[in-house]
């Protein structure tokens, strides 16, 4: 039960830096990235790579230590998204989530057909836990906890720092109002540039932690809907510009997850096999009634205030 | 090659369907209707119901199905139109009367199409089906081989065109649902009522995917993740042609469709004769998203759009 425990905290945690990611890309700049699960497939795939031993199966492993594993998956997710945005980012709205939409599944198709580099739709097995190996199985659970837990401080931290900051008012405009954010000035392309590039980095490393947590990653553990949807659904139900939000959303949202398996287990046997698209549906109701009736969120918009001026109003 | 083209054109023909509601719904509701997918593969899954509601009247000759096909599309586009009425009621015309962004009503789209997908698993379940027998194609001058059954899908599409274009040009609502899209102020100014412009514009949008959807499992086979996987393409056509035009979303359906099928062809070809083992049909709707790009990136506001 204790165990089980520790594992929704770790998966929570993970999904709460997911979360705070696409707050910054959605809530903070106005990008509407219906891909934020790329990113989060690509970091998981890079550290996996990196870290596990040699396998005649697909390139790599290298064997590297996690921390390696870590910033390789940042660093592959942020170049992957800095090279995308030249195409995307020129696109608005709408069109912008179709683009992400498009490349994500696109890059689904890449792990899946290339088995030289992913050994395909059988995934990559044996991704090392980095705490296992040196305490208990037990133990390493709990110091895996807190490294979940001391990653999402820091990217929480730091998207404070962020927002709070010039560079954070500046998004602020160009989210509101990027025409008059260029008469003042303000190069809009580089920020929405710099937001989509941190938030895909941290994407990635949220990826990894899942990776390096679960052991073994496939195409199908990175579905539209575990590895998008739900993030989109944990801001919606958090708060779309809170940091806060969207933390209690992803704890709250994953709970609801797991908490819906022990209810399967109550379920007569028929229902069972079919309960996994039980949830999926309850998502898909779930997020529509969110945007129904609290479309702030369960924390609304936070005022982002500068230790200077008073703010704006709206 | 002239059979690829002519493939192109089939699976053209379906994105058509698709692509002409999307354009409608981003042109008069004005949001990208990411739902649009998976109600496509609902309205396949409906007409697999009514096909086995009704008894066997036999075939067509040389189609693999018979009457209770037609009738089984009638009514499949007429409960996933029912379907998304239901939805705008419940849904999208609250939020719209609460004046939210485009993207707002996207996202509720969203959830919309997780919904059907649902839906579509928890009835039928994850694996393939079929409609009825498979179809062996057959022969024909120029190195083209296809189904008789692709006959029937190109002629569908036709006619549904058609009938829309004519809906839209000769009566009053239809009228009315082009007014709207050029200025929707200035059209309930002039007393056009837009909720009835707004349930007309999900009827034909979602009759004509639904129909899509029906067409795309005669040719292939029906899984509850068609619609998500044709749904790119469908965007793509919309995106290429600029929002809004009818002809140009065909026009668009078709350039994805024969680009799609004669690119990985030609590019199969070549990676061949390089000796690179790649496995080019499984990059097919790769190909609608590199081609998305090429166009924004020259013409954002695609190749027809005039860039108001």
């Amino acid at each position: 039960m204790l165990s089980y425990f520790v594992s929704y905290l770790v998966m929570a945690s993970t999904y709460s830096v997911a979360a705070l990611a696409l707050n910054l890309q959605w809530g903070f700049t106005g990008l509407m990235n219906f891909g934020i699960g790329t990113f989060y497939f690509v970091g998981a795939y890079a550290s996996a790579l990196l870290t596990t031993g040699a396998s005649p199966d697909y390139v790599g492993g290298f064997g590297l230590p996690f921390i390696v594993g870590l910033i390789g998956a940042m660093a592959i997710s942020g170049l992957l998204a800095y090279v995308l945005a030249y195409p995307a980012l020129k696109l608005r709205g709408g069109f912008f989530a179709i683009s992400m939409l498009a490349i994500s599944e696109t890059i689904r198709l890449i792990v899946k057909n290339e088995k030289w580099l992913t050994n395909g739709v059988w995934g990559i097995r044996g991704i090392p836990q980095p705490t296992r190996a040196l305490l208990g199985a037990n133990l390493a659970e709990w110091v895996y906890l807190g490294l979940a837990i001391a990653i999402l401080i820091i990217v929480y931290r730091l998207t404070e720092i962020g927002i709070r900051s010039p560079w954070g008012r500046v998004l602020n405009a160009v989210r509101e109002d990027e025409k008059m954010a260029e008469m003042s000035g303000k190069n809009s392309w580089r920020v929405r540039m710099q937001s989509f590039v941190f938030g895909s980095m941290v994407m990635g490393v949220a990826g990894a932690l899942y990776a390096h947590y679960i052991g073994f990653i496939s195409p199908s553990s990175f579905t539209p809907l575990m590895a998008t949807f739900i993030v989109w659904l944990m801001i919606l139900l958090g708060g779309t510009g809170s940091n806060k939000g969207v933390i209690v959303g992803a704890f709250v949202v994953w709970g609801v997850w797991i908490g819906s398996e022990f209810l399967i287990d109550f379920l007569p046997s028929g229902i069972t096999s079919k309960a996994g698209f039980v949830r999926m549906l309850l998502m898909g109701i779930l997020l529509d009634v969110i945007l129904l009736i609290r479309p702030q969120g369960l924390f609304g918009r936070e005022k982002v205030i500068s230790k200077l001026g008073s703010g704006s109003e709206n | 090659m002239v059979d690829l083209f002519v493939n192109g054109i089939i699976l053209g023909s379906i994105i058509t369907l698709g692509a002409i509601g999307v354009t409608l719904i981003a042109d008069i509701l004005n949001f990208f209707n990411f739902a649009h997918g998976d109600m496509l593969s609902f309205g396949a899954y409906m007409a697999l119901f009514f096909v086995g509601v009704f008894p066997s009247w036999g075939n067509f000759p040389f189609l693999s199905f018979g009457p209770s096909m037609i009738l089984a599309i009638i009514l499949a586009m007429a409960v996933t139109a029912a379907f998304a009425l239901f939805f705008d009621k419940i849904l999208f015309k609250p939020l719209r009367k609460r004046g939210a962004s485009e993207l707002f009503l996207a996202l509720s789209s969203l959830g919309v199409a997780f919904i059907f997908r649902a839906i579509i698993r928890l009835v039928w379940g994850p694996q393939a089906k079929y409609y009825g027998g498979l179809q062996m194609a057959r022969r024909y001058p120029l190195g083209i081989t296809i189904k008789p059954d692709e006959f029937f899908i190109m002629g569908t599409t036709l006619f549904l065109v058609i009938v829309v274009y004519l809906f839209l040009t000769r009566t009053k609502i239809g009228k009315a649902m082009r007014a709207a899209s050029d200025n929707e102020t200035l059209a309930r100014v002039t007393g056009i009522d837009t909720e009835r412009v707004v349930n007309w514009t999900w009827i034909i949008a979602v009759s004509l995917t639904a129909a899509a959807g029906v067409l795309y499992g005669i040719q292939v086979q029906l899984r509850p993740i068609m619609g998500w996987n044709i749904l790119i393409p469908i965007f793509v056509a919309v995106v290429v042609a600029g929002v809004g035009d009818l002809w140009g979303a065909m026009v668009g359906a078709m350039i994805i469709g024969v680009s799609q099928e004669m690119l990985t062809g030609l590019l199969q070809d070549m990676f061949n004769s390089l000796n690179i083992d790649v496995l080019m049909t499984a990059y097919k709707p790769a190909i609608a998203f590199v081609l998305m790009i090429i166009v924004l990136l020259f013409r954002p506001q695609g190749i027809f759009g005039t860039g108001e």
